[in-house]
Parts: structure tokens; C-alpha cells; sequence
């Protein structure tokens, strides 16, 4: 049988005397050096994200050294996927297409080596070194700093040089699909890199998110994508020995994705504060996106048939039918995400991240694996051990299944949490488990890439490619030979013929397109808005609340908590309302975030107290108990009531958040038409309008801001009460035994660092009124938060928990006989101006005080806490020590009387 | 916005498929370059079983 291989070697010396000339240097030494540096940086960038994951559950892993915390090991995890592993990927790759698809060597072998030092070093390790030092940008996939992200550009614009100028040399008339990709995604990328990074430094807030979200698509779908595919659209014939289904198609594809995947990027920030119409264009591209995706793995797909069982048997061939058919999945899952009846729900969510994963692992990498496992097998003198490279595969498709599956549905469950008025560490707890698996789901990952990695170094050197080079089925001869004679016939493509030239101008032409109708009108749109509606109050950041930025920044908490409330009945409940585009008009970079594992931040001014966010920075699971945020004790000297000066910054910038929106009183203004912008329209039918929609936690606590409370009375029935003190207890717990104490004795760990301290619980007598306030307003001036997302059954049980820990007053008769009436007198003297005259803390001086004074007609204190008030105080509070005034005989006194007046005021004694 | 993106896509792929329907020749061309590939593809493959051998 004639196979197309016998028959192409007569026809290269045809081809030799037609112009093909000798085959150009392929540079194995480049290929080896990138391959070997992507393995070790993918395992090294896998640890990392084991170790990210494993913090979700075990918060305190490693440690809590600043190196080693969170953010800085989640920066450097994605940039090492997207730098180190696909990068150097890519690369190799390169290295083993660009000559054989231009027919001519690369640039400069003395430039590849540059790049590849640049490439590992003045980027990568160096990028890595510098954010776990802690310089950074809180920009997704491009968190480097600036500093490398000038490296980033010299490498681009030397890849132009090195593997673009042999396509412009070779004046290619019938470049293959692979070449397009590969001249497509260096260009782009080359522009899109240095504006997602540097832009939004320079332009705030919605404006620079708008930019942003450019970025964080085109980084996937302008470097990940095409050179993935590009490796595809390779390693398939070169494997099936076939040509392509349609290289017509793949072309379609190539320009669609081309002009559709830049206009994607603002669906990020759907129902945000970015211009409707730029939202609903992304979305328009990525139904647009995911139907191109459909053309090209069908193309793709339809490329291997009949060769079903070579997918089969050649390990690197399915690694990449594996990253095609990912491909197919996650596009179309990216394109229904992106639509507002989906995203409303699941963004912020899980969700993302296992679409992310399935996106970067599924798709990307196993096609890079494929590519390089390809690419293994042909070059001379190469290792190659085909049974460990299928253990690999089997260990990968596992890791991925198990993870992209667990966190779809923890997506899922947390977006149920976050729909109803559960308190936010209800979402937490929630999906722990899932976390758990999903780090556990890490591990076949590490052992399938280290497998993938001994692959290529065991097993005797080959010294032949026989064995990767199949033969060709005759009938192609006759297709070959027909696309041969034609296409030489056509002539009507002249300007066609410079294919190189169409895709340098496509690629600025479309990169400009992107930013102009995605970035600038929207963004210039947002300038006028800004304008028009900003409160002439607003303040820049002091120079304390900017540094506290740039350490929230550097310690990644934007990829935990927004600072933008979107348009959405469910997020207004919970923070307040819709995030306006003059809000962050001030921010240099945006730190919208695209995840929520804690809650939104925007709304934080005056929401907790400094006490509260200072012991909650020093260790959150002082004050939340099940907590997940990493702990930043570097930001204290030893205590939580020690704060060093970058703890205060910290402190002082999530003080800020929300200050100008609250003090402009721009929530009570109403809003007219004329300070109305597009967000109420974003409601989808049958949901309640999210401007319409009250907020359920108060805006903040200590400015005065209440409303009447429910009032939850326990149950009556003795069995009934049992079971709700049961609950309660439960409930006490979870929620609040971090401050109060198990016992409820104020003595809880953050009581320490609190003030003014957490109630003792069991030292007074608590009314149903009095519990019902706290629990539904919290206490102002404290660390107590309002729990009135709680439902109403457990407020209740906890009223009735509270008032069950009250120890049964054994008084000591040592007051007895005390002057009640030289208490009162006593009271009306030193008490009444805050307490009130009836002591319902009222008094003239009490709407001046944070906390407020007791209203002790529903507090009644045990004769020693009332004893020990009037000795020491309460500091933290108004009320002052009263030894030093009062003799003990009038403290005795003002004890009996205060205790007296317990109850409502026609009843009691004192009164 | 959107009406812009529907057009534009919407009138390349028109374009698109009105060529490649109307000129056979087209279909032809745009079809060379996965032949090519190959016959470059066996070209080194068949450079490095000299070699071998």
C-alpha cells in the first residue's frame, strides 16, 4: 500500500526544487528547557493551590507567616498556571511548530535563550519572590507587579521577533490554521497584557473595572485559547496522519474568536455599575462565543473520525480529545453564565472557580500535555514512557471530574445560602465539606503531573521517530493533490495571500475595537454619571486609609470580599444599596472583586467597631468561630490591642468604605430622576426590584440607626421552653460564644481585645424586650452586631437561652434595710442625666452616648455586677467608676434602688 | 451595542459563506494549507527516519 508518508518523501525533493528548500532547524534544546521549566513550575504552582485550597478548611496551615498566607500563595498560584506552566507550554511548543508550519527557523537561538531567562526569571521567579514579599496588584491574572509586568511586554514583543517574523520571511500563501493562532494570540496578547495591567492603575473605579474585565477574559481567550487550540488543530493530523475536517471552518473559527472572545470581557460584572449597554453587548458576544466554540470542536471532533480507537491508544492524542471536548463544555458553560438569569445566582460562587478550573485544567493544560507529550515523541534522544503518561492522564481525569463536580455543587449551595437572609458564615458552613474534597481532589492532580513529568525522563533514550509516524490512508493523496493544483489556480487572493499581514491588522483592529466599545464609551459614560451625581462632599483617602489599601491589596482580600453591591434584591438585602459608579471614583485600582467567600465589603464604615475589625484582622476566628479568613498577625505586635502601624492603616481604610455614600445622606435623598441611573431596569421579571428593596442588616450600627424590634417572647409551655433553650443553646454557639464566652460569661476569646467587653450574661436579669432589641439592632458603641437575619425561631430560642443562663440569685442579706429612698435620691444626683429619671436610659445626655446608658427598667443586674459597675465602671462606656465619689453605704444604696427598678415602671418598687 | 455585534457578526459570516458557495476555487484554496501541514509534518518526520537509519 502507498502511504501518504512514501509518497510525500518523493514529493519533498519535488518540493526542494520548487522552492521548500532544506528543512529549517528546529531548536530541541529551547523545547527541552521550556518543557522542563513548565513541569516544574506546574508542580510548584500545584502545591500552591493545594495549599490555598487546604487553608479553607484548616485556616491556620502553614502557619500564619505573611509569606505564606492566602492571598499572596493565591496570586502566586494563578500566575504561576498562567506564566510558568502554560507559558513555558506554549513556548515549547513554538519552539517544534513554528518551523515546521513557516518553514523556517526561528529568529535567533541566541534570543530564544534570552527569552527563556527572561521568561523563568526576571518574570516568573521573580514575580513569585516579589508578591510573597508582598508586592503585588490586586488585579486578576495580573497580580505580578508592574515591575515584571514590564518583563511580561520585552518577552511579548521578543516572541514577535522570534516566532512571528519567520511567518512574515515565509510569505506563506496557504498558512494552516495553527500559524493563524499562533501570530493571532502573541499579537494580541502583546497589546492586551500591557493595558490590563497598567490601566486600571490609572483610571478608577467602574472605569477601570470596565478595563479590567477586558483583561480577565483576554488573558484566557487571547493566550490560553488560541494557543491551546493551535496545539489542537496540530497535534491532531500530525497523530491521525489526516487532514483537518475543514480548514475553512477552523479559519471561521479563528476569526470569530478573534473578533467575539475581546468583546466578552465585561461580563464579569453583570447587574454592576458599568453601563447597561456594555453589559448586554458582553453578554450578546458570549452567546456569539459559545457558538463559534460549537464550530471549531466540531471541526475538530470531525477530524477524528474514524480514528476513534487512535484517541484511544495514543496517550497524547486523547490527552488533547480530552482538552477539546473540556473546551466544548466550559465554553457553553461560560456562555450561560454569563446570561443574568444564571448569573444573578451563581456569580461570586464556587461555581466560577470550577469553571474556572475546568477551564484552565480540563481545556488548557491537557492539551498543553498532549502538545508536549507530542512533541516528546519525536524529538531525537528523547525519554519516553507511555504507560506512566496513560496513569497520568487517568490520575488528571479523575482530579478533574472529582473537582470541577464538587465545586459546581458548592456553587450551587452557596448561592441558596446567599438568596435567603441565612447570617453570611451560614454559606461558610455550608460548603466546608465541599472544600474539603476539593482539596483532597488536588491531590490526584500533583500525583498526575508528577507522573506526567517522570513520563519524560524514564525509560531508555529513543533514537528514532518511527514509531510516532503512522501511515496515511491513499485517498488523501488525491485530495492533496487536487487542493494542490487548485489552490495554485486561485488567483483572486492576492491580498489573501499575506495571511501574516490580515492577521497583524486583524489583531490591532480588533484590540482596538474591544477597548473602544467595552472600556472607553463605557467608561466615558461613567465619567459624565460621576459628574452629575457624586456628592461635592466626597473626600479623597488620607494617607493612613490609601496605605491600608494597598495592604488589603497585597494580602489578596479582594479575591475574598467585594466592594460592590450589585443590582440585585438579594445583595441589597444583605448590604445595602446598589453600588454607584461615583462610589469608587476614587479608586486606583478598582477592587470590585469577582468572588465572594466573606461578605461585601462597600458598606463597612461604621459597621463594626475598631475593636471588633482589629481582633477580627488579628485572628477572625476570635470573633466569627467558624471563620475561614486567614489570620494577619503581622499587623500586630503580639495583641489584637496592638496594632502596628499598618494594622491601624488597614483598620482605617475598612473604615472608609462606604463613608462618603453615608455621610453625603445620599441613601435619603430621594431619588430622582435625574440621579436615577439604569439599575432598577436590571430586575428580572418577577423579582423585586432591587432599589425597592430595604436592606435587613442597618447601613450602621453606632449612627443611632435602629428599628423596632419584634418582640420574642419564649415559649410559655415548660417542655416548649426546654426545647427552645436546647436550640438556642445551639445557636448561642455558633454565633456567639466567640465574644460571650461557652458559658456566656463575657469570657469568650475575643473578650479580651473588646471594648467596651461582652456582656456577662448570667450576672443580670434580661427582659424579653431588651434581648429582642439587641439581638434585632445589636448594641451601637460595641462589638455586638444585630442578628436579624437570624430566623425568628432562633432569636426566640436565644431569648430564652440568655435567660436561662441567669444564675438564681442567691443574694446575700447584707444590703438589707438599704435606703431605697437615698438610692433614689442618689440616682436623681449622679444617674438621671444618662440613665433618665425613671432609669429607662433616657436621660438628657444618653443620644450623645455610644453605648447607650442601661435602661434598667429591662436590665436587672445581679447585686455583685451592680456592685462591681458602681466600683470599677464600664470601660468603654460612659459610665464611670464611683468609689472615689460615693461612700460604700450610698453605693449600697444606688445597687438596691437600680435593682429595683426591674420591670415596667408602674410596677416596681423603686419607682 | 448589541445590534452592532449582531450585524457585524452576522454580515462576516454572510460574507463568508456567500464566497466560499459562489467560488468553488475558494473552497479549494482555503482547504490547501491542512495538506500542506502534513506534507511539511512528514517531511521532518521523514528527515529524522533518514537520519535514524
Amino acid at each position: 500500500m502507498t502511504t501518504f508518508a512514501q509518497n510525500l518523501s518523493s514529493r519533498n525533493n519535488q518540493a526542494n526544487t520548487r522552492g521548500l528548500g532544506a528543512l529549517p532547524t528546529i531548536e530541541y534544546d529551547l523545547i527541552r528547557a521550556h518543557v522542563f521549566a513548565s513541569l516544574i513550575t506546574l508542580v510548584i504552582s500545584v502545591l500552591f493551590g493545594i495549599t490555598v485550597a487546604t487553608k479553607f478548611s484548616f485556616p491556620e496551615f502553614l502557619g500564619s507567616h505573611p509569606w505564606l498566607t492566602w492571598g499572596r500563595l493565591r496570586y502566586n498560584h494563578t500566575q504561576g498556571i498562567f506564566f510558568g506552566w502554560l507559558g513555558n507550554a506554549f513556548l515549547a511548543f513554538f519552539y517544534y511548530a513554528v518551523p515546521r508550519l513557516a518553514n523556517r527557523p526561528v529568529l535567533s537561538r541566541k534570543l530564544g535563550w534570552f527569552l527563556f531567562w527572561i521568561w523563568n526569571f526576571a518574570v516568573i521567579l521573580s514575580g513569585w519572590v516579589l508578591v510573597a514579599a508582598g508586592f503585588s496588584q490586586p488585579l486578576e491574572w495580573a497580580e505580578f507587579p508592574l515591575v515584571v509586568a514590564a518583563f511580561v511586554v520585552l518577552a511579548f514583543i521578543l516572541m514577535v521577533f522570534e516566532f512571528v517574523l519567520p511567518f512574515f520571511r515565509a510569505r506563506l500563501s496557504d498558512l494552516y490554521v495553527s500559524g493563524w493562532y499562533i501570530i493571532g494570540g502573541i499579537i494580541f496578547t502583546m497589546l492586551a497584557y500591557p493595558v490590563g495591567n497598567v490601566v486600571p492603575n490609572l483610571v478608577p473605579g467602574a472605569r477601570g473595572a470596565a478595563f479590567s474585565g477586558l483583561w480577565i477574559h483576554d488573558a484566557v481567550g487571547l493566550f490560553v485559547t488560541p494557543f491551546s487550540i493551535a496545539i489542537a488543530y496540530y497535534v491532531i493530523p500530525a497523530t491521525t496522519r489526516r487532514p483537518i475536517s475543514s480548514h475553512f471552518l477552523s479559519m471561521v473559527g479563528f476569526w470569530v474568536l478573534f473578533f467575539i472572545y475581546p468583546l466578552n470581557g465585561t461580563h464579569h460584572y453583570v447587574y454592576s455599575a458599568i453601563p447597561m449597554a456594555a453589559q448586554k453587548g458582553a453578554i450578546v458576544a458570549s452567546a456569539y462565543l459559545g457558538m463559534d466554540v460549537i464550530l471549531v470542536v466540531a471541526n475538530l471532533l470531525f477530524s477524528l473520525r474514524g480514528s476513534s480507537g487512535l484517541a484511544s491508544r495514543d496517550v497524547p492524542l486523547r490527552f488533547v480529545w480530552f482538552g477539546v471536548v473540556s473546551y466544548l463544555v466550559v465554553s457553553l458553560q461560560g456562555s450561560v453564565q454569563a446570561l443574568m438569569p444564571v448569573n444573578r445566582f451563581i456569580h461570586f460562587t464556587d461555581w466560577v472557580i470550577g469553571h474556572s478550573h475546568l477551564a484552565m485544567i480540563g481545556f488548557a493544560s491537557f492539551i498543553a500535555l498532549g502538545g508536549i507529550a507530542h512533541m516528546w515523541q519525536r524529538i531525537p534522544g528523547t525519554r519516553y514512557n507511555e504507560r506512566m503518561l496513560n496513569w497520568s492522564f487517568w490520575l488528571l481525569a479523575i482530579g478533574l471530574t472529582l473537582m470541577v463536580t464538587d465545586l459546581t455543587i458548592a456553587g450551587l449551595v452557596e448561592a441558596q445560602v446567599w438568596q435567603s437572609s441565612a447570617p453570611w458564615i451560614d454559606s461558610v458552613r455550608a460548603v466546608g465539606s465541599y472544600w474539603l474534597v476539593r482539596t483532597l481532589s488536588g491531590l490526584p492532580f500533583l500525583a498526575g503531573f508528577v507522573l506526567f513529568w517522570t513520563a519524560l525522563v524514564s525509560r531508555p533514550r529513543s533514537e528514532t521517530v518511527t514509531s510516532a509516524v503512522r501511515p496515511v490512508a491513499a485517498e488523501e493523496i488525491v485530495a492533496f493533490e487536487n487542493g494542490s493544483t487548485a489552490s495554485q489556480e486561485f488567483s483572486w487572493t492576492g491580498w489573501l495571500g499575506h495571511a501574516h499581514v490580515v492577521a497583524f491588522g486583524a489583531g490591532v483592529g480588533f484590540f482596538t475595537l474591544s477597548f473602544l466599545v467595552l472600556a472607553i464609551i463605557p467608561g466615558k459614560e461613567l465619567e459624565n454619571e460621576i459628574k452629575r451625581v457624586a456628592p461635592v462632599t466626597m473626600a479623597t483617602l488620607t494617607a493612613s486609609e490609601q496605605r491600608g489599601r494597598v495592604i488589603y491589596g497585597r494580602e489578596g482580600c479582594a479575591y475574598c470580599h467585594t466592594e460592590q453591591v450589585r443590582s440585585l434584591a438579594a445583595d441589597v438585602r444583605r448590604f445595602g444599596a446598589p453600588t454607584e459608579p461615583w462610589e469608587t471614583k476614587y479608586d486606583y485600582p478598582q477592587l470590585w472583586g469577582t468572588r465572594r467567600v466573606g461578605p461585601d465589603l462597600s458598606r463597612e464604615f461604621n459597621l463594626h467597631t475598631p475593636d471588633w475589625q482589629l481582633t477580627h484582622l488579628f485572628n477572625p476566628r476570635l470573633v466569627v468561630r467558624d471563620s475561614v479568613m486567614p489570620p494577619y498577625p503581622w499587623l500586630f505586635n503580639g495583641t489584637p490591642n496592638q496594632p502596628t502601624q499598618e494594622g491601624l492603616d488597614v483598620l482605617a481604610y475598612l473604615q472608609s468604605l462606604g463613608r462618603a455614600r453615608q455621610l453625603s445622606g445620599f441613601d435619603r435623598q430621594t431619588l430622582t430622576v435625574s440621579v436615577q441611573s439604569e439599575t432598577p431596569n436590571m430586575a428580572m421579571p418577577g423579582e423585586p426590584s432591587a432599589r425597592a428593596t430595604p436592606p435587613v442588616v442597618p447601613i450602621a450600627m453606632t449612627g443611632g440607626y435602629s428599628v423596632s424590634a419584634p418582640l420574642l417572647h419564649p415559649a410559655a409551655d415548660p417542655d416548649d421552653l426546654q426545647e427552645e433553650v436546647s436550640r438556642g443553646a445551639t445557636v448561642f454557639t455558633a454565633n456567639c460564644a466567640s465574644c460571650h464566652g461557652p458559658a456566656g460569661k463575657g469570657d469568650g476569646k475575643a473578650s479580651a481585645s473588646l471594648l467596651p467587653k461582652p456582656a456577662n450574661l448570667s450576672a443580670a436579669r434580661f427582659s424579653d424586650q431588651r434581648l429582642s432589641s439587641v439581638l434585632w439592632n445589636g448594641v451601637a458603641g460595641s462589638a455586638m452586631p444585630p442578628w436579624r437575619q437570624l430566623p425568628t425561631e432562633d432569636l426566640r430560642a436565644l431569648v430564652a437561652y440568655v435567660q436561662s443562663l441567669r444564675v438564681s440569685p442567691v443574694e446575700s442579706s447584707t444590703q438589707e434595710g438599704a435606703d431605697l429612698v437615698l438610692g433614689k435620691a442618689l440616682f436623681a444626683a449622679t444617674c438621671a442625666s444618662c440613665h433618665g429619671e425613671t432609669g429607662a436610659g433616657n436621660g438628657p445626655a444618653a443620644g450623645a452616648l455610644a453605648p447607650a446608658p442601661t435602661n434598667l427598667h429591662l436590665k436587672k443586674p445581679t447585686e455583685k455586677r451592680a456592685w462591681d459597675v458602681l466600683e470599677n465602671g464600664v470601660p468603654g462606656t460612659a459610665m464611670p467608676p464611683w468609689r472615689s465619689q460615693l461612700s460604700a453605704d450610698q453605693r449600697h444604696a444606688l445597687v438596691e434602688f437600680v435593682r429595683s427598678l426591674y420591670g415596667p415602671p408602674q410596677e416596681n418598687s423603686g419607682k | 451595542m448589541i445590534n452592532l455585534i449582531v450585524i457585524a457578526i452576522s454580515a462576516i459570516m454572510f460574507a463568508l459563506l456567500l464566497v466560499w458557495w459562489r467560488w468553488p476555487a475558494f473552497r479549494v484554496w482555503m482547504e490547501a494549507p491542512k495538506y500542506s501541514m502534513l506534507r511539511q509534518e512528514s517531511r521532518f518526520d521523514n528527515q529524522e527516519t533518514d537520519r535514524s537509519s
